[in-house]
């Protein structure tokens, strides 16, 4: 535990600075419906650093911070520009060719330089794991001097109708600034999810500019913690878990709206009920028909079912089929077993005690291939009992599975039985 | 008088540029800068050989240019590192329509059959390679060499009979000099044998084994996979219990990770080169090892005076 508190203590405090700063810029971009805007942004400012990297300068210098925010500058300016045109063109189809065109332009470059392409990746694919002191110090006197600057002319930078480009010229450098740094910092992908996922969370459930952002901050926030323990609790990269966790939030969000915005509460709820059952009953019936259709096949829900809870298998195999299987598996598991064993020889080998001769290490991998061929072998085996098990189960365990759809399918069973009822009340009168 | 001049002109004329080809050199295609330098190594002046994959580029994730079917067209022999590696080339061998190039034909040289593999798993998948079927990186063992240009001379020999004794000689007189530099690099790294360091990638298998260092973590398990929180604890771990104060990784590899482990360790990050021109001092196949076997006992050392 203190092992994880170290290691993701930092990558918390960098996460929620970029949280706290992208929240706002992202209620502002779906404001102005330009939600790759920072894509585009951020592929500008490679191409700037790739541009004074190919000039010679040192990859994480000053100057090529300059190249960077220069580069940055000239495409806000464009941006700015052609925010008129958007009663014609989407501006979308703008930045998208921004994006395309820097990101060729760059490889083209990069062709030319061995490591530059290392040097390119670094710029794009951050990583929020490594973030450090260093980082921090950096990017809190940024953020909050940007943060000083729009809450100063937020009265010029919210009035979205009124189109002037200087207004959004600002709006577009400063968020360049800050795209530049973060995405160094925490990869497009990180990046993307905390600009747009809290700001349409905080959209989503207020109207007015500051509660938005004490939602989305809020989302964000949580979304972060979870996102980070789920990556060290199972084993997970850090930045494709946290995007994860972000699109459940919004997953959550959007599922709770009802709960909270709609004008019945127990309204929204017997919906949602009824829903759920709608799409249980449907999987079920689903997985039944696929059973008996094609019981040797890949069974979704009862091969998770099974992995679950074990003991379902033994509820269709017979006895000397469930030896066979136990007996497979364990086989399956010695070889296994054997094989890893005989890989931590031979890697202890290469630096301890006798080495072995070229002779010796084909010998070794021989038995490593055949102890993997045999667990192949046991594995098919298993399939096979289960397969030709599940063939002869089909008939018993589809009509249950269609018996147990059924009764879960809102209003049918009590259609029935009332139906029922009826008829019998009939034949007694 | 004048008759024997213009027959001297005439032969001038129709002889000259025949003359200028007329050693016209064997055109060999190499996956990377290693097999190009051991091919040369054998070849010497009587071969052109080239390679496709620039140095500091991941060979495994290549992307061909055009420049490369025009050579492959053109080509009397092409040598590959195998054991998908550079799985890439069977498309451009398709392409190209060379048909000495083509697997098993007189051209196509593929080192791995005759290698001891290590990292072999069958068809299960192992840490660091996605595939079974052995880790690639076997020009990393300088015995391996002897394989390598083994094959070479096969294949030159054969499609340049009146050479063959000039390649056989070059090639005796190349593994000798590097058998010698061999019995240096062993006795430098003698002393730390079966000092732990960590990799970022799973590629110094070979090195390990020839000059029994112990590789005893890998940064990126799965090429492409940035490391877990979880997995970097364990790491973290290893380094504080096993005193291990060495990170080597490639210059093409991130630095991200590395640095962040030893900024948490103390321990010292070294770029080696696991290719011919990855830094600049590797020029050929020995430049390569004197300089990574020069860097790690440097490293080993200071460690050892700390």
């Amino acid at each position: 535990m203190s092992d994880a508190l170290a290691l993701l203590a930092l990558p918390l405090a960098a996460t929620l600075c970029l949280v706290g700063i992208h929240a706002y810029f992202g209620i502002q971009v779906l404001r102005r419906n330009v939600i790759f805007v920072d894509l585009a942004l951020a592929q500008i400012a490679a191409l700037g650093a790739t541009v004074a990297f190919m000039l010679g300068h040192p990859a994480l210098g000053a100057t090529t911070y300059g190249y960077s925010l220069g580069f940055t500058l000239l495409a806000s300016l464009l941006l700015a520009f052609t925010r008129q045109w958007s009663g014609r063109i989407p501006q979308e189809a703008l930045i998208g060719v921004i994006y395309v065109v820097a990101a060729a332009a760059a490889l083209l470059l990069i062709d030319r330089a061995p490591q530059g392409g290392e040097h390119l990746k670094q710029i794009l694919t951050g990583s929020i794991l490594t973030a450090g002191w260093d980082e921090i110090a950096l990017i809190v006197p940024l953020y909050l001097a940007v943060a000083f600057v729009h809450w100063l002319l937020r009265a010029r930078l919210l009035a979205a109708a009124e189109l002037d480009w200087r207004w959004e010229f600002v709006f577009y450098a400063s968020f360049g600034v800050v795209v530049t740094s973060s995405v160094a910092l925490a990869g497009v992908l990180l990046v993307f999810s905390f600009l747009i996922i809290p700001a349409t969370i905080g959209v989503l459930y207020a109207e007015r500019l500051f509660q938005q952002l004490v939602i989305a901050w809020i989302a964000g926030a949580a979304a972060s913690i979870v996102g980070l323990a789920s990556s060290y609790a199972w084993n997970l990269p850090t930045g494709a878990a946290m995007v994860c966790a972000f699109g459940l939030s919004l997953a959550a969000a959007g599922v709770l709206y009802p709960f909270a915005r709609g004008a019945s509460k127990t309204q929204a709820a017997r919906r949602m009920l009824a829903a759920l059952r709608w799409s249980a009953t449907l999987v079920m019936l689903v997985s039944a028909t696929w059973l008996i259709v094609a019981p040797r096949v890949d069974q979704p829900l009862l091969d998770a079912a099974e992995l679950a809870v074990p003991a379902l298998r033994s509820l269709y195999l017979d006895e000397r089929e469930a030896e066979l299987y136990q007996d497979a598996s364990s086989h399956a598991e010695r070889y296994r077993r054997d094989a890893e064993r005989l890989n931590e020889f031979e890697a202890r080998s290469r630096f301890e005690g006798k080495p072995l001769d070229d002779h010796e290490l084909r010998r070794i991998s021989s038995f490593l291939k055949s102890y993997n061929e045999m667990r192949r072998g046991e594995e098919f085996v298993m399939r096979e009992v289960r397969s030709r098990a599940r063939t002869r189960a089909r008939w018993i365990v589809g009509a249950l599975a269609i018996a147990l759809a059924l009764l879960i399918a809102p209003g049918f069973f009590t259609k029935a039985l009332s139906a029922l009822h009826q008829k019998r009340s009939q034949a007694e009168s | 008088m004048r008759a024997a001049v213009l027959i001297v002109w005439w032969a001038a004329l129709v002889f000259t540029p025949a003359l200028a080809q007329a050693p016209s050199k064997l055109r060999l295609v190499a996956t990377t800068t290693d097999l190009a330098s051991l091919a040369e190594a054998v070849g010497g002046n009587r071969i052109a050989v080239s390679s496709l994959v620039p140095p500091n580029f991941d060979p495994e994730e290549y992307q061909s240019r055009p420049r490369d079917l025009e050579l492959l067209r053109d080509a009397d022999a092409v040598i590959r590192v195998g054991v998908d590696y550079d799985l890439w080339l069977d498309r451009l061998l398709a392409q190209a329509q060379n048909p000495a190039l083509a697997r098993g034909g007189p051209g196509y040289i593929d080192a791995s059959v005759a290698i001891a593999l290590l990292d072999v798993r069958g068809a299960a998948v192992g840490p660091g390679h996605p595939h079974g079927s052995g880790n690639p990186h076997y020009w990393l063992d300088p015995a391996n060499a002897e394989v390598i240009t083994g094959f070479v001379l096969e294949l030159l020999a054969r499609i340049d009979q009146p050479g063959a004794k000039q390649y056989e000689r070059r090639r005796i007189a190349f593994l000798e000099r590097l058998a010698a530099r061999q019995r240096e690099w062993e006795k430098a790294l003698a002393p730390f044998q079966g000092k732990p360091l960590i990799a970022y990638h799973n590629n110094w298998a070979y090195l390990a084994r020839r000059f029994r260092l112990n590789v005893a973590g890998i940064i990126e398990m799965k090429p492409g996979v940035p490391p877990s929180p979880a997995h970097l604890a364990e790491l973290l771990r290893a380094m504080h219990e096993k005193d291990i104060a060495i990170i080597v990784r490639q210059p093409h590899e991130s630095a991200k990770y590395a640095e962040f482990l030893a900024s948490r360790s103390g321990a010292a990050v070294l770029v080696l080169a696991a290719s011919v021109g990855a830094v600049p001092e590797a020029r050929d196949y020995i430049g390569l090892f004197d300089y990574s076997v020069g860097a790690l006992t440097a490293a080993f050392s200071r460690q050892r005076a700390r």
